[in-house]
């Protein structure tokens, strides 16, 4: 896994990194059933606090990507269709194409572009973890 | 370990003051090889070594209490220089501790070179000493020096070493001028008190002086405790 | 087992005449890296020395390891559980590295020796050098050394990576990092680098003349806060700074920038209720969440 971490970002550093460990599950850099790497293996890797990392892989269990095995370690979890997942992203793609050409229609750049999509990301998921804190 | 630490503090301190009071030593020796000897009274050698020793002992006293307790401190007198104070107030250890060691082992060396010198200076007297004078000779002259050396403790839980030695011997010389003026200064002196102009050698005992030192002594090491459980760094 | 190992409310201590803390809190809990940050004078180095008993403070209370630290004993005993490096980093310049090392393990009965040799080899310190000709990045290693070795259950530095190479600095992050993944030590530094807070530190504490402006989780801080960029017709108007839940506002030309937290939703409608011509709202970082708390504009 290829991990990357912006440290100064304004998103939160355990959503980027569950970004990436979820990311690295869809593209099938990590598949089920196989063993993440250890809390303080990731830590001493990005040179980063190892409670982050510790709360990335519980929101991950709580969302049902990740499985916590008692001494054992940390595994992606089940059997994921592959097939679904990728039909899925290009569905995603098809979407969010066509609200990009409506953005580089209202004569954003691409950059501009960029940071509305940023931002619109990070305010759901903001939105989802707050809910799921509180049920 | 305290101990140790005060004690590689300060050696090449006391090396270089036993050196020089074995210098001392050599003196008589290098007279006559001069071949002055002969043409010197043997009190006015007598005289020099007596002043002589008494300004070594105390500036023994003043040099051996060093920085004290504040040990490249902040100094607040040379702004920007930090030390060590900061690592040693972080140790688990009380201010009390820290003193007592210090102090102590400072104490310590300056006995032993007072020892040493009274051991010379008793040996030359013209006239013979017993023993016992010899003893009183030596107790006496601790207890004064002592009395040097709390004042010197005490201003160096305040000031930095450089301000601890010059303050120090502005005191002692305004001491030593005034004793001279004023009969009452001259009788609790501890400079008066380690004089060879006294007990055993030819004068009366100077009690006042020497129970005078040793009440300023604890006064003073009092003071200090005071002093560096209160401070600040 | 107690939870919060530093715990002070209400400190305030004046020098010379100066305020330095003006009822100063600080909430440390067990097993965070907590940055503790402020501007030149904020306090910061005044608050590790009030904690360690180096200075007495006017009035506030200071638990550590939920204990009260009233009287120097107690200090003491705190002591006994903390690792300090100071800003200077300052050693004996009459010592080695082997005759420091001996000489702090005398008191520590718990000194680990295990760590010792681990840190030794680590850094590469050398045993027999005096300490006046180690560089600057050797001393903070070896004071790192002697705060770690002692099996100290806190750790509180002054400054850590002042003065040190950014490879010297990510070895010392690394070392902390495998400190907290370990599980035994709590980690409270101040520090005036913003980056390296953000990449090691969970929590956050921000200080400005002598009182405490902001203190919580890193990531939740990133998570509530939120600048909303406003842009008017002509300037902004009047009834923008009464409107409640604005934490920092700053207006510029056509433009104004609000920094809020909490109901960001509620603020943002609001916000839209003044007739705004764009409205953006933004995740803010620690650079701007330091610089807007204590510029005092």
């Amino acid at each position: 896994m290829n991990l990357r971490i912006n440290f100064s970002s304004g998103v939160p550093i355990y959503l980027q990194l569950m970004e990436q460990i979820k990311h690295a599950v869809e593209t099938g850099a990590i598949r089920a059933s196989e063993q993440l790497p250890t809390i303080r293996k990731i830590a001493e890797e990005l040179t980063m606090n190892p409670n982050t990392v510790a709360r990335a892989y519980r929101e991950l269990e709580r969302e049902g990507i990740v499985e916590v095995r008692h001494g054992l370690g940390v595994f992606v979890a089940g059997q994921q269709s592959s097939t679904t997942k990728t039909a899925e992203i290009r569905k995603a793609g098809e979407v969010l194409r066509i609200a990009m050409e409506k953005g580089m229609a209202l004569d954003l750049s691409e950059s501009e572009l960029r940071r509305v999509f940023e931002d619109e990301l990070a305010h759901l998921q903001e939105k989802a973890a707050a809910t799921r804190r509180r049920t | 370990m305290l101990l140790y630490k005060a004690w590689l503090e300060t050696r090449w301190r006391f090396v270089f003051l036993v050196g020089s009071v074995l210098l001392i030593w050599l003196t008589p020796l290098w007279i006559t090889a001069m071949g002055v000897h002969s043409g010197v009274p043997a009190t006015r050698l007598w005289m020099a070594i007596q002043m002589g020793s008494v300004l070594l002992f105390i500036f023994t006293a003043i040099y051996l209490a060093g920085s004290g307790i504040n040990t490249q401190g902040i100094y607040t007198f040379t702004p920007g220089f930090h030390g060590s104070m900061l690592f040693t107030l972080s140790l688990p250890i009380s201010r009390l501790r820290l003193l007592f060691v210090r102090a102590g082992l400072g104490a310590l060396q300056t006995c032993i070179l007072v020892v040493i010198m009274a051991v010379y200076i008793v040996h030359l007297r013209p006239e013979s000493t017993s023993a016992l004078q010899a003893l009183i000779y030596l107790t006496r002259t601790i207890v004064c020096t002592m009395a040097i050396y709390a004042f010197s403790v005490l201003l160096s839980c305040v000031l930095d070493e450089i301000w601890q030695v010059t303050g120090a011997f502005i005191f002692w010389t305004a001491v030593f001028l005034l004793q001279a003026k004023f009969d009452w200064v001259a009788q609790i002196s501890p400079l008066r008190g380690m004089s060879l102009n006294c007990y055993p050698i030819t004068a009366p005992m100077p009690w006042e002086a020497v129970l005078g030192s040793l009440a300023l002594a604890v006064l003073l090491l009092w003071a200090s405790v005071l002093v560096v459980q209160r401070k600040e760094y | 087992m107690n939870d919060t190992l530093i715990d002070a409310h209400g400190l305030t201590k004046t020098y010379s005449g100066k305020p330095a803390l003006r009822g100063l809190n600080l909430a440390v809990p067990r097993g965070s890296i907590c940055g503790f940050l402020g501007r030149n004078g904020a306090g910061k180095t005044t608050t590790l020395k009030l904690l360690l008993g180096m200075l007495r403070p006017d009035a506030g209370e200071i638990r550590l390891f939920g204990e009260a630290v009233l009287s120097e004993a107690a200090s003491i005993a705190a002591r006994r559980r903390i690792g300090f490096v100071s800003e200077d980093k300052e050693l004996y310049p009459f010592m080695s590295v082997g005759q420091t090392i001996r000489f702090t393990r005398a008191f520590f009965p718990c000194w680990r020796r295990d760590l010792e040799e681990k840190y030794l080899e680590l850094f590469r310190l050398p045993l027999n050098k005096a300490v006046p000709k180690l560089s600057k990045g050797m001393r903070t290693q070896l004071m790192l050394l002697l705060a770690l070795a002692r099996g100290a259950e806190l750790l509180m530095m002054d400054e850590p990576t002042s003065g040190l190479d950014p490879a010297m600095t990510e070895d010392i992050l690394r070392a902390l990092a495998d400190l907290a993944a370990s599980g035994e030590t709590t980690i409270f530094f101040s520090s005036h680098q913003l980056a390296e807070v953000e990449q090691i530190c969970d929590r956050v504490c921000i200080i400005d003349e002598g009182q405490t402006v902001i203190n919580g989780e890193l990531d939740e801080l990133k998570s509530q806060y939120r600048r909303i960029l406003l842009t008017f017709d002509g300037k902004p108007p009047s009834a923008l700074a009464s409107l409640t839940g604005i934490d920092h506002l700053r207006q510029r030309g056509r433009t104004a920038s609000l920094l809020t937290h909490g109901n960001v939703d509620a603020l943002v409608e609001r916000a839209r209720d003044l007739g705004p011509t764009s409205v953006e709202v933004r995740p803010v970082t620690l650079k701007e969440l330091f610089l807007d708390h204590v510029r005092g504009e």
